[in-house]
């Protein structure tokens, strides 16, 4: 127990953890976007998709839980390493230039990832109040409608997804957090490999290209909906 | 191309680690292109110690690129704008006439600056004395192929053993990571068959010790790998997480 405290509280540990609740949260990602395309299939699978996955009580609580302790994990360390790496400089360089000559690294996604991250982090909260929590004052809108008999209900997942997706905030915020999200990856998911220890001479390339790739994907799928929803009569 | 430089020359100033430091700026005349990096810094000493001024401190021993101890951050770049150089490998013809240089020490909590642009880097020595090292006297020179080693491995031992020890990799990274160092030093003994008995408490305690010094953690940047003269490469920090990992998992330790 002592030596597994050590390991995850060393910098190689952290940067462990850091990998791989990246890589799990990865997952989620693949998991959720797929789903969400359902959107393209049409209301009636979009909405059987969605009652069918909350019909799952247990399934879905222990998805949240899940989901939260890596977000929990990922943020806290990126806070605590963030720091650490800032007081391990103490001075600034009056003049620093990259020795690298990867023309790849020109948008330099490594030296982002806090803020990236953060924006990506509000991104999620004004998802979940948007979603998940209903908090949006957009009752009438978003969240209810009423049916020919004059009774207020629950509008079907499908209706709900595109009234929010319409909305100017959060068009903007789901735009501008998917493309941040596609930055954050485009380091993250190779680097993720590298920090679990997973380098090897023969698969090193296709990680990079790999990662490059689920970045752009990731990005434009979630996105997509964004601009879907914006030309939907 | 003429073969003599006039340069300004923006150097960092401290008279000790107290002090607080700053810029001086010099103007240097008729340096040949066929000088050395350091041998342009001896012509500027020369000059400040005839005019009665204190000449400027910076490491430099075996001037060869061999023992690590040159150490300049060069306009922003560790050991200058060459890879796989040594500050003491450098040479004028890389500047321009009219250039101005600015000189800085490498700057990490973990390398105090002792004076101008001398830094304290035994933080590597007691990263080194924690586990660096095989315990057992390996003795004469065994015989050829009573230790068998894979040519692949001996190579991968030979590559990180490469590792000078200069600190660039520290100075280059935005986090002041020692881990390519660390790195390599663990290495050059994890591959090889006299290093594997102590290859899980070697890892644990370097690990340790450079968490203790107070280096920052890898982003996964490589600009250690770009800056390194020695070319480690940053395989050898997956190796390092690797070799963590396991020696967490199932060392008695
Ligand atoms: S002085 Fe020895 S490596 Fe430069």
């Amino acid at each position: 127990m002592n030596s597994l405290v050590r390991a995850l509280t060393s910098s190689v540990g952290k940067k462990f953890v850091m990998g791989i609740t990246g890589l799990l949260l990865c997952g989620f990602l693949v998991i959720h976007l797929a789903g969400n395309l359902l959107l393209y299939v049409g209301a009636e699978q979009y909405n059987h998709y969605a009652h069918s996955m909350h019909s799952q009580e247990w399934l879905v609580n222990i998805a949240e839980v899940g989901l939260l302790a890596l977000f929990a994990a990922h943020l806290f360390l990126a806070i605590r390493l963030t720091t650490e790496n800032r007081a391990a400089r103490q001075q600034r360089y009056e003049l620093k230039k990259s020795k690298k000559d990867d023309p790849t690294t020109d948008l330099h996604a490594d030296s982002w990832m806090f803020i990236s991250g953060a924006v990506v982090l509000a991104f999620l909260l004004v998802h979940l109040a948007d979603f998940r929590f209903e908090l949006r004052d957009l009752d009438d809108v978003a969240y209810k409608t009423t049916t020919a008999s004059g009774e207020i209900i629950d509008k079907e997942p499908f209706d709900k997804a595109v009234a929010l997706l319409k909305n100017p905030i959060s068009r903007w915020v789901y735009l501008i957090g998917s493309v941040l999200l596609a930055f954050h990856l485009s380091h993250g998911f190779a680097s993720a490999f590298q920090s679990l220890g997973m380098s090897h001479p023969k698969y090193n390339g296709l990680i990079r290209v790999a990662g490059i790739v689920f970045a752009f994907v990731v990005g434009i799928g979630f996105a997509s909906f964004v601009v879907w929803a914006y030309y939907l009569e | 191309m003429s073969d003599v430089l006039n340069l300004t020359l923006k150097i960092w100033r401290q008279a000790n680690s107290e002090d607080r430091g700053g810029f001086q700026t010099y103007q240097l005349s008729g340096i040949s292109t066929h000088m050395s990096f350091l041998e342009m810094l001896d012509v500027l000493n020369e000059q400040l110690i005839a005019n009665g001024e204190e000449p400027v401190h910076f490491d430099h021993d075996c001037r060869e690129g061999i023992c690590g101890t040159c150490s300049l951050m060069i306009n922003g770049q560790a050991h200058g704008p060459d890879r796989e150089t040594t500050t003491c490998q450098l040479h004028m013809r890389r500047f321009n006439d009219g250039d101005t240089i600015v000189i800085e020490p490498w700057r990490a909590r973990a390398f105090p600056v002792i004076r101008d642009l001398v830094v304290d880097r035994s933080a590597f020595d007691r990263i080194v004395s924690a586990g660096g090292y095989v315990s057992v006297n390996t003795g004469n020179a065994p015989d050829a192929n009573s230790l068998p080693v894979p040519q692949q491995d001996q190579e991968k031992a030979m590559d990180a053993a490469a590792c000078i020890g200069c600190g660039a990799c520290v100075a280059a990274c935005k986090n002041a990571s020692a881990m390519l160092f660390v790195s390599a030093k663990v290495s050059q003994f994890a591959v090889l068959p006299q290093g594997k008995p102590e290859r899980d408490r070697r890892v644990l305690r370097m690990v340790a010790q450079m968490d203790e010094e107070n280096f920052g953690s890898c982003t996964n940047t490589y600009e250690c790998e770009a800056a390194c003269p020695a070319a480690i490469s940053v395989s050898n920090i997956a190796r390092l997480n690797r070799e963590y990992l396991r020696a967490s998992l199932t060392s008695d330790a």
